[in-house]
């Protein structure tokens, strides 16, 4: 009874969001500026949900909500026109795309990749905001029994599995930069005692780091550097013909979208880690299972279709975590996590008490930008595409102009724009420098929750760790740390394949001795 | 990225900054109080505010450390003795002076003078244009010559701003000329584009270039600047001459 009065008030929300036209342009809109900046090789979704927060600021939360989330899923969605049609991804979620989306546009396919790119996506995030709703009240039942000792070794589980899973180089890259994250958010009045920590003296700095102009300097600033000094020039298009919603091959493979889905919703629930990984592992498995594996990267749709799914499905993933425990799932989720905070919106636990129709708004949401997105990729796409052909050169430094207003019109502060310009020099040289910068950000956004959490935790158990170790819950947490950490150690891993080596060669023995017994026998 | 043996030659000098930076932070979280009392309350080592700054630097010396052992043990000291050697050589001056380093300093000095000394001072929808015109002329001819050319016209311009900004120009000549140092501005922005004109006047190709750089410099601001100002109510950092231009317009103060 109470699914039934569930799915009642999603659907109540669906057609009371879909009736209004001013809803219905926006999502539109909104969806169209998201593939732009998706399809633009040099921008993300993460930099467009960043750019577009501070055009939100004056809007109520459901229309803020609807104008983000909808560019979150266009520009998830988008990054596969570059990748398809310039064999350069959009964005890096698209990446895998370009290996047999390319090949397909070259064949003269392109029309079709992209009709099938367009109808995957709409089932991946449909897929994945099925599971919000489904998996969320579960979540939050379990969260609700979080203690400060819980949430303060989640935060920091957040930033580790972040660190080590977003490393192009060292896994300690990825950690130091998650604890440079760490550090920032220590800057500022602690929350519990009001003492300035690292303020020098500077009013400004009283409030702590705000986290928009972070994430607009660290996605931004180094992105618009990269492009322009590496001379970055965008190749010629390839041609492609009508766009078909190819709804023949998606039923032929719909054990396949069923399975790239499911990967995609669970590297997405996985704080800190996105789209990317997603679609590289949905990528893999198609491979690996595929019955043909030498077709891969010679322009494989059921290649291009499980990339797809996974990458869009990891956008309802993302959201689980971010909504039930308000540990972003991926960078954009992070960006999201900033924005729902303006708008007076505190994902977590206490979520379903104290706004009980909210995860259902971000569902119903999703469903109206997937089926927004398929028919903007389907009408439009021949139109869309023409952005590719504005010169790099041109529209990075309006870019720029975005990061600038953008971080100061959140809180009309100047003093944002003094932060964000470090910020972002100082990641375009870590990222030079082979450190992943989704950790980093993390690190800011999760730093006061363990900072306080942490001291609270202590507070109560009169400055014992023993309830890490007598809680069911913290001690797993802790457990899947350590392993998180030691797993990443040569010593470890010979450690490992030792054991390994020992338990298969007995296990051989004991198979040679059972063959050989009878023999004797 | 670089690459790989130069990433871990990278990776001891990033590792020993990031060791010191760590230290520095477990060196001012010892300043904080520990167990005294601060706003009435006596504090205990588990609420004190120090507990989760030393915590991170802690870690963060620790990571330091660990970089540098790591990236020690693939290149060898030999390897970091030479990077040493070319960090005090002729080689580093070359390597600074190469055109891709210069474009990253055109980019930092664009956006540097663009946040610290024009945006807090000057009328936002000039500084735009100036930063936009600036930035497109410059990369958009895709021409190394013209960028080193365009770059130093525009530090000259800049370096003159700090100076009439820093002696205090400003304030006298504000006084007796309304709106003096966004009238100088705008002149600067002619002058930039007389000069880049000057430079590529001789080839229609970069002639059309010039002609939709300048365009989209002075269009795009404006869009971005009047959504942001009129549409979602948001003053600009600095509003001069042509925002109250604009004002007119829009509440028909004529």
């Amino acid at each position: 009874m109470m699914i039934l009065e569930r799915i009642g008030t999603y659907f109540q929300m669906v057609f009371h969001l879909a009736a209004d036209p001013l809803n219905i342009l926006i999502l539109l809109s909104s969806v169209m500026m998201g593939i732009m900046f998706g399809a633009m090789p040099g921008l993300t979704s993460t930099l467009g949900v960043a750019l577009l927060t501070a055009l939100t600021y004056g809007m109520d939360t459901p229309t803020a909500m609807l104008c983000l989330l909808s560019i979150y899923v266009g520009g998830t969605y988008g990054g596969s026109y570059a990748s398809i049609l310039i064999n350069i991804p959009g964005t890096a979620a698209s990446a895998a795309t370009a290996l047999d989306g390319y090949p397909l546009a070259c064949k003269g396919e392109g029309g079709r990749a992209i009709g099938l790119t367009t109808t995957a996506s709409a089932i991946g995030t449909i897929i994945s905001m099925l599971f919000l709703v489904s998996i969320s009240p579960l979540i939050s039942f379990f969260a609700l029994q979080f203690t400060s000792f819980e949430f303060f070794l989640l935060a920091f589980f957040g930033i580790l599995i972040s660190g080590t899973l977003t490393s192009p180089d060292l896994v300690i890259k990825g950690w130091i930069a998650g604890f440079l994250g760490l550090f920032l958010a220590c800057v500022g009045r602690d929350q519990l005692q009001f003492f300035p920590r690292y303020t020098f003296g500077i009013a400004e700095l009283d409030s702590g780091v705000e986290v928009v102009p972070v994430l607009i300097g660290a996605f931004g600033i180094p992105q618009i550097i990269q492009v322009l000094k590496d001379r970055f020039q965008i190749g010629e298009t390839q041609k492609f013909q009508r766009i078909l919603p190819e709804f023949g091959t998606i039923v032929r493979n719909i054990p396949r979208i069923i399975r790239s889905a499911l990967i995609g919703v669970g590297i997405g629930s996985v704080p800190g880690i996105g789209e990317d990984i997603a679609a590289w592992v949905s990528y893999g498995t198609a491979k690996n299972t595929s019955k043909h594996p030498e077709r891969f990267g010679k322009g494989e749709i059921t290649a291009v279709l499980s990339t797809e799914v996974a990458n869009n499905a990891c956008v309802g993933g993302a959201m689980i975590p971010l909504l039930n425990l308000g540990i972003p799932g991926s960078p954009p989720a992070a960006m999201l996590l900033g924005a729902l905070m303006l708008h007076g919106v505190t994902p977590g636990p206490m979520i379903t008490f104290e706004h009980p129709t909210f995860i259902m708004e971000v569902a119903a949401i999703l469903l109206l930008a997937s089926l927004s997105m398929w028919v903007v990729g389907m009408l439009l796409a021949k139109q869309v595409v023409k952005v590719l052909r504005i010169p790099v050169q041109l529209f990075m430094p309006i870019i720029g102009i975005l990061c600038i207003i953008g971080s100061y019109s959140l809180g009309l502060n100047i003093w944002n724009l003094y932060l964000m310009l470090p910020v972002g020099i100082i990641s375009y040289f870590l990222i030079e420098m082979g450190y992943p910068i989704a950790p980093l950000v993390i690190g800011v956004i999760l730093g006061p929750m363990a900072d306080e959490n942490l001291r609270r935790a202590l507070m109560v158990s009169q400055g014992s760790f023993l309830p890490v170790f007598t809680r069911p819950v913290s001690l797993i947490l802790f457990l899947v740390i350590v392993w998180t950490v030691v797993s990443q150690f040569p010593a470890y891993r010979n450690f490992k394949n030792k054991l390994m080596d020992k338990v298969f060669r007995r296990k051989s023995c004991e198979a040679d001795f059972d063959i050989d017994g009878p023999e004797e026998g | 990225m670089l690459e790989k043996e130069k990433l871990r030659k990278a990776d001891v000098y990033s590792g020993i900054i990031i060791f010191l930076f760590g230290a520095w932070v477990v060196w001012q979280a010892s300043k904080m109080p520990m167990k005294d009392s601060w706003g009435g309350v006596q504090n205990v080592w588990f609420v004190s505010p120090a507990l989760f700054p030393l915590f991170v630097g802690a870690m963060i010396m620790l990571l330091g450390l660990l970089l540098v052992r790591t990236a020690l043990k693939t290149i060898g000291l030999k390897a970091f003795g030479d990077t040493l050697q070319w960090l005090f050589s002729k080689n580093l001056l070359q390597f600074l002076n190469t055109m891709s380093v210069l474009r990253f300093y055109a980019i930092a000095v664009l956006f540097l003078s663009l946040v610290y000394l024009y945006i807090p001072r000057i009328d936002f929808f000039l500084s735009a244009v100036l930063f936009l015109s600036v930035f497109i002329l410059m990369f958009y001819f895709d021409e190394a010559e013209l960028l080193k050319k365009l770059f130093f016209f525009y530090l000259a311009g800049t370096v003159f701003f700090i100076i009439y900004f820093a002696v205090g120009i400003d304030g006298l000549l504000g006084s007796v000329l309304p709106f003096a140092k966004d009238i100088l501005t705008l002149g600067f922005i002619l002058v930039y584009c007389l000069y880049a004109w000057k430079l590529i006047r001789g080839n229609p190709e970069l002639r059309k270039k010039f002609r939709t750089g300048l365009i989209v410099a002075v269009v795009a601001p404006f869009v971005i600047g009047v959504i942001f100002k009129y549409f979602l109510l948001v003053p600009m950092p600095a509003e001069g001459m042509v925002v109250a231009l604009l004002d007119a317009i829009w509440y028909f103060e004529f």
